[in-house]
């Protein structure tokens, strides 16, 4: 009988021993397309999950290459977070395909398309084709720049962390309303400080900050490319800088991974004033998470826009 | 009714009890307005659109023919066109020449991408070039389990880095002289089956093993069972965010058409080593791809050679390369097959305006110095260009 005990107990401790590397490795490893979904993953999951971004924060997520090192990277994931509404279409495809992890195949548990849970804005009605540039189907999908979405996004994310690993659901639940009161709190904030800006026009380089503006309520009312994705011509230059003189527009938009020649040569006709804006979290070294990001949006926004009010302003009335 | 009331007295008394603060009062206000305004928005544009019959119309015609067979699952198609202008200044007479001065459809190829089912992918592309039309690629690939792939049909084996592309996205006009020297005008493209195993280092590494018809010159033995036995491994480190090595190997094994002597059987060897770099934060505008690869082969007669390439774009939609080749047969090596030594040197140069990714205009300029032939200079100019729904290009 005795004998029998100390089998039982060795088999307990070694149950236990093999269940402690297991433990370890409990964290979900989540892989995100952008430094703004892994920044939220992080939010929301806390010290319960690892999570990597595919793209740097000061990178265009358009033209990020298939590189056979982020396969390895989707290889090893537990949950694979994007986007969507095409904006990684040149690529991650191919590392899902090349990643050979049925975990984030399409369809299953471990896929996440985010733009599902948000009101994509600039959806083409109409038939559509390559003549007109880099062209979104179903939508812009720069969503995240529009911090009510942030919430939307963080809810998704939750929802999904919770279904993969419902053990820490209730972790999951209080991450996700803590992130979200610090959210709406800043929103409040953002929101006033910005309210006497509303209406005012500006140019973008690329429609990346529809979403941004929409919060704002501040109008684009023009993109230096030609079409999404295109150069422009000098002759679309000019029918810009015409349209700012004739709306007294000061702000051309745009963010940093773009070259600012065109936009430089925009603003010397106007007297126009070129904004340089990180798009994503990680994009500066300040706008280090999704929060911080919208923080240094809005008090270079707040900065630019005091500055041009008075003169826009004074020359309006 | 009273019911109602009474919830609706209870939500403004919750409303007023509660301690909201008047800039939170205004927060909720401002938003409800956005919201009003926001459906006010949405209805006028759904009153704007078109009639909903014609909706349907346009929707139904777009799933489905009037076979009602749908639409949906149709696979992605696209056509990739090549049109290429070439002047030489060698053989104005000769009428056979590969390389002569004229214009010509260099290729056309029309590829079919989709899932097959849940289990399997599919892929096909035909190549129209001349009057041939040819089945270059028809692929069914399986996941069978994590890291462990399968295919299975005709395709472009994966020997060293250049065999595995299709002619529109070659670096270069033509393809580096050891592929068409060696491997042929078709490269090693063969049916047969493969498995390829991504295996658990820190790197990417992926060992493939194929086993194949051996329909390629050098491997196409006199009996229907000789076989082309093939191994490739590939291995790719991120030296930097911004800089990546990729180290490849490959080995080739199989019956040729000699039927005695020591020559049977032919080995092919390959390496590669590419290196490639794009600044961060300026991956629209700028890359660097410095790309070598050594082929050798060995029957009666080794022949073997090297390339080595580089690319650079400048600017967003402008790219300039340049290329050295090298081919030889030494003549020490050469048994009773009767092929006399020779050796090839080939300088390229290339210009590239890339307006889009889908379309290409590349000029590109050649000098031969070769040892079995006169001296030549060569001009090629190609539009390159693609429709449809492409799948990605790899890395």
């Amino acid at each position: 009988m005795n004998h029998f005990n100390s089998i039982r107990i060795i088999f307990v401790c070694f149950i236990f021993l093999l269940t402690i590397p297991t433990m370890a490795l409990a964290q979900l490893n989540v892989v995100t397309t952008t430094e703004d979904i892994a920044s939220i993953v992080r939010e929301v999951g806390g010290d319960l999950v690892t999570v990597k971004s595919i793209a740097k924060g000061y990178q265009d997520p358009h033209v990020i290459e298939a590189k056979p090192s982020y396969m390895l990277k989707v290889n090893r994931a537990d949950l694979l977070i994007y986007q969507g509404l095409e904006l990684e279409v040149g690529w991650l495809p191919m590392l899902i395909q090349g990643g050979r992890n049925k975990k984030v195949f399409p369809g299953q548990l471990g896929h996440l398309d985010v733009s599902e849970a948000i009101t994509p804005l600039d959806v083409p009605i109409g038939e559509l084709d390559r003549s007109m540039g880099d062209v979104h189907p179903s939508g812009n999908p720069h969503y995240h720049l529009n911090p009510h979405n942030g919430l939307l996004m963080a809810d998704s994310i939750a929802d999904r962390l919770s279904l993969l690993d419902p053990a820490n659901a209730d972790a999951y639940q209080s991450n996700l309303d803590d992130f979200s009161k610090r959210l709406e709190n800043k929103i409040r904030e953002w929101t006033a400080r910005m309210e006497k800006f509303q209406n005012l026009n500006v140019i973008t380089y690329h429609a990346t900050w529809n979403y941004l503006l929409d919060f704002l309520a501040i109008e684009s009312i023009g993109t230096i490319e030609n079409r999404p994705g295109i150069p422009p011509s000098g002759k679309h230059l000019s029918e810009l800088a015409t349209m700012m003189k004739q709306t007294n527009t000061r702000v051309i938009l745009q963010a940093n991974f773009f070259e600012k020649e065109f936009s430089d040569l925009l603003a010397g006709k106007t007297q126009g004033e070129v904004v340089v804006l990180p798009a994503y979290a990680g994009g500066t070294r300040e706008a280090k998470d999704y929060l911080a990001l919208f923080d240094v949006l809005i008090n270079k926004l707040e900065k630019t826009f005091g500055k041009h009010l008075s003169v826009v302003n004074g020359e309006s009335r | 009714m009273k019911s109602l009331k009474i919830l609706f007295f209870a939500l403004v008394c919750a409303l007023i009890g509660s301690n909201a603060s008047a800039e939170e009062k205004k927060y909720f206000q401002n938003r409800i307005e956005k919201l009003e305004n926001r459906v006010k928005q949405i209805e006028a544009e759904k009153s704007r659109k078109p009639s909903s019959l014609s909706t349907r119309r346009g929707l139904s015609s777009s799933s489905s023919t009037a076979t009602r067979i749908s639409r949906a699952f149709n696979p992605a198609i696209s056509v990739n066109g090549l049109l290429l202008g070439t002047y030489t200044d060698q053989g104005r007479a000769d009428g056979s020449r590969e390389v002569k001065t004229g214009m010509k459809v260099q290729e056309v190829e029309l590829r079919f991408t989709a899932n097959i089912d849940s289990y399997l992918h599919g892929d096909l592309t035909i190549a129209f070039e001349g009057d041939e039309v040819e089945i270059e690629e028809i692929i069914a690939s399986l996941l069978v389990a994590n890291n462990l792939s399968f295919r299975a049909g005709k395709f472009f084996a994966p020997f060293g880095k250049h065999n595995l592309l299709h002619t529109h996205a070659f670096p270069f006009i033509d393809a580096p002289l050891i592929n068409e020297e060696i491997l042929g005008e078709e490269g090693i493209n063969e049916v047969g089956v493969g498995m390829a195993l991504l295996l658990p280092t820190p790197w990417f590494s992926e060992f493939n093993i194929l086993f194949l018809e051996g329909d390629n010159d050098l491997f196409a033995g006199p009996l229907n069972d000789d076989f082309l036995y093939l191994a490739h491994w590939k291995n790719l480190v991120d030296l930097t965010d911004e800089l990546t090595a990729e180290l490849g190997g490959s080995f080739g094994y199989g019956r040729n058409d000699l039927t005695t002597g020591p020559y049977n059987y032919t080995t092919l060897a390959g390496a590669d080593l590419t290196f490639k770099w794009k600044p961060s934060g300026r991956e629209l505008y700028r890359t660097l791809v410095w790309q070598t690869e050594f082929i050798q082969s060995s029957r009666d007669v080794v022949k073997n050679g090297i390339y080595t390439l580089l690319q650079y774009q400048f600017a967003r939609r402008w790219w300039a390369q340049g290329r050295y080749d090298f081919f030889t047969i030494p003549r020490d090596t050469v048994g009773g097959g009767g092929e006399v030594a020779q050796d090839k040197n080939r300088y390229s140069a290339l210009l590239a305006f890339a307006p889009s990714e889908f379309s290409a205009l590349r000029l590109q300029y050649n000098f031969l110095d070769q040892s079995a032939a006169e001296n030549e200079h060569q001009v090629l100019l190609q539009l390159n260009f693609t429709f449809g729904s492409h799948p990605a290009h790899k890395y």
